[in-house]
């Protein structure tokens, strides 16, 4: 994925070259020109060339100025995808798009690959977002619980409060330093630890929710920068989001696998600069954040067919001599026998993004017109079959099961 | 080779998270395949409940009152579709986009109304959702195509043998003068979206209601 990175981000830099100089007159007037895009996946897996991709969004904003955002809950699945372009003066939203969305009031929802996106370029501020996820399952209940306890809390409330106020009260001056921030987040009175907590709970919103493949894109624009970001996560439970005070924390949050790549463009100065974060776990505790380490990573069978590579939480920036940047970042990313016929790839919390540009120089009256948007693609007939040979993928990506876990068992 | 099976063997056996996290591949990869397999399979099933309940809401009065005012919604029964030669009986739905085709298959909005004058044009699954276009490939020129309305119905011929177009060729849902044509259209080759597979068919009985 290093070489995707790399290509999109000379692709950005191409573009934003080529289109200074589609707009640089035989003076040396300028226009302002910039881009930003960013792109992530939550999985992506290409076993011997045949692709899958799950939880996909891509957004664009470049200073023609347009806009354009895709997402997809699942490449397969046609009914999981959106897509938005906006050109000068024009805002597009699209529905959010799902392959299956299973509402059940206030117990459960339950989605399954959805993508949304939008797009707009209103006030010369181009701006496109897109968020997909492979599987989203909000546990509700909160609400139901409390009603049905409501009446045992009220009577236990003030005994328990009396009860634990002492015993916290004593221990208070021990282990306070450890706790304090905690329960600061938590918002917990302690003369009235149960009252504040039974308060705190009503700010939840759900039971639980677990949120498999969550990746968003975005491109923005305002007066002083162009910010490309982009965000994939593998997997994520929260339980009892919205207990904390501070950014409506959840009580415990615990992700597996994610990225973060972020580029920006300063309009004013004119400078760029990108940054990666990813992670293979991530906890937190009312949104104070437990430190996991990362593992390095790991060559096997080097110059063999066989030659597979293992990243955990790998990322890098890259910084072209035409000034665009970019980041490129993996939660996890695994690139199995690569010799034989271009291996096998398993990216778990993609992200890459990239900008670039050149602020406006601008000393005589007029200033060539900017850049032709960028292409729109041309309708078409109704789409009726799938791009996938379902049968041959899904027996391949058993086999590859069997296979890993003959390997896992083997050293038994 | 003996000895790169050892060092994955004490690699996976001082790596707990190596093993653990390939336990993991394995079981994802897994259960990605089983649902590649089962996906045709469970579209079909969702799209025969589909067709039960768009089979009922065509037969409805408020689908017939909406059809005399053109105001079908999108996703909502259009008419019924029968072609006995390749064995398609099925209920057509307003839209084409990837919601409304869920039916099995769909009007182009922007084309005429079954059994009107101008092309009506009909695109439908040909791997999944029912695949009611599945053998669409197989019709021949003189076979009959019979479109049942919740006002009446009308019989069309195959004029043309199959033919196909890249999927931005919109000149096939062109009317051509005053003539009364349906156009189905199905991607091609089957499991692909690369091309379409184009039927053309005139009217050749109409047995719209008074």
């Amino acid at each position: 994925m290093r070489i995707t990175g790399r290509l999109c981000t000379l692709a950005l830099s191409s573009m934003v070259v080529a289109g200074l100089f589609a707009t640089t007159p035989a003076s040396a007037d300028n226009a302002e020109a910039y881009a930003g895009s960013a792109a992530a996946r939550a999985l992506n897996l290409d076993v011997l060339g045949i692709k899958l991709t799950a939880g996909s969004t891509d957004a664009l904003a470049n200073s023609s100025p347009a806009a354009h955002a895709n997402g997809s809950g699942l490449g397969l699945i046609a009914d999981s995808t959106s897509k938005a372009d906006a050109t000068a003066g024009q805002d597009q939203s699209s529905p959010k798009a799902c392959a299956l969305n299973l509402p059940i009031s206030g117990i459960l929802t339950v989605a399954l690959a959805c993508s949304q996106s939008s797009a707009s370029a209103i006030g010369g501020n181009p701006l496109a977002a897109s968020s997909a996820d492979v599987a989203a399952i909000d546990v509700g209940l909160v609400n139901l619980v409390l009603e049905l306890l409501q009446p045992i809390l009220d009577a236990l409330t003030p005994v328990l409060d009396q009860v634990i106020g002492t015993v916290t009260g004593t221990l208070q001056p021990l282990i306070g330093g450890a706790l304090d921030p905690l329960l600061g987040n938590l918002g917990l009175n302690l003369n009235s630890p149960v009252r504040s907590l039974v308060d705190a709970l009503k700010n939840v919103t759900n039971l639980a929710t677990v949120h498999v493949g969550d990746t968003t894109s975005s491109a923005t624009t305002d007066a002083g920068k162009v910010t490309a970001l982009a965000t994939a996560k593998g997997g994520e439970v929260d339980v009892l989001p919205g207990l904390g005070m501070v950014g409506a924390a959840p009580l415990l949050s615990i992700v597996l696998g994610s990225a973060t790549a972020s580029s920006t463009f300063d309009r004013t100065t004119g400078q760029s600069a990108a940054s990666f974060d990813p992670s293979l776990l991530t906890l937190q505790v009312l949104g104070v954040t437990v430190p996991v380490g990362l593992g390095a990573p790991i060559t096997l069978f080097p110059g063999t067919l066989l030659e597979s590579t293992i990243s955990i939480g790998a990322g890098h920036t890259i910084s072209n001599p035409d000034g665009t940047v970019g980041a490129v970042a993996d939660g996890v990313s695994l690139q199995l026998l690569k010799g034989v016929s271009g291996g096998i790839t398993l990216e778990l919390a993609h992200a890459e993004s990239a900008v670039g540009g050149a602020k406006a120089l601008i000393t005589a009256q007029s200033v060539n017109p900017p850049a032709p948007p960028a292409e729109v693609k041309a309708a078409e007939l109704a789409r009726t079959g799938a791009e996938a040979p379902w049968l041959p993928m899904g027996m391949m990506l058993i086999l590859a099961a069997f296979v890993t876990r003959r390997v896992t068992r083997a050293r038994r | 080779m003996t000895q790169e099976r050892q060092s994955v063997s004490e690699l996976l056996s001082s790596k707990l998270w190596l093993r653990r996290t390939l336990s993991a591949l394995s079981v994802v990869l897994l259960l990605s395949g089983l649902v590649l397999i089962g996906y045709p399979l469970a579209s079909n099933l969702w799209q025969g409940r589909l067709q039960d309940r768009l089979g009922k809401q065509l037969a409805s009065p408020q689908l017939r009152q909406a059809y005399k005012d053109r105001k079908v919604g999108t996703g909502d029964s259009l008419t019924r579709l029968k072609i006995p030669d390749i064995g398609v009986d099925v209920v057509v739905v307003e839209g084409t986009t990837p919601s409304a085709l869920r039916a099995g298959a769909g009007h182009y909005t922007q084309t005429a109304l079954p059994c009107d004058v101008g092309n009506v044009a009909i695109a439908g699954h040909r791997t999944t959702f029912g695949k009611p276009f599945s053998n669409l490939d197989r019709l021949k020129v003189g076979a009959t195509i019979e479109l049942d309305t919740p006002v009446g119905g009308c019989v069309y011929q195959v004029s043309k043998e199959p033919f196909v177009v890249t999927p931005n060729d919109l000149s096939v849902l062109d009317a051509i003068g005053g003539n009364r044509t349906l156009t189905l259209t199905t991607c091609n080759p089957k499991g692909s979206a690369a091309e379409r597979l184009v039927i053309k068919a005139t009217l050749s009985k109409d047995l719209k209601q008074a």
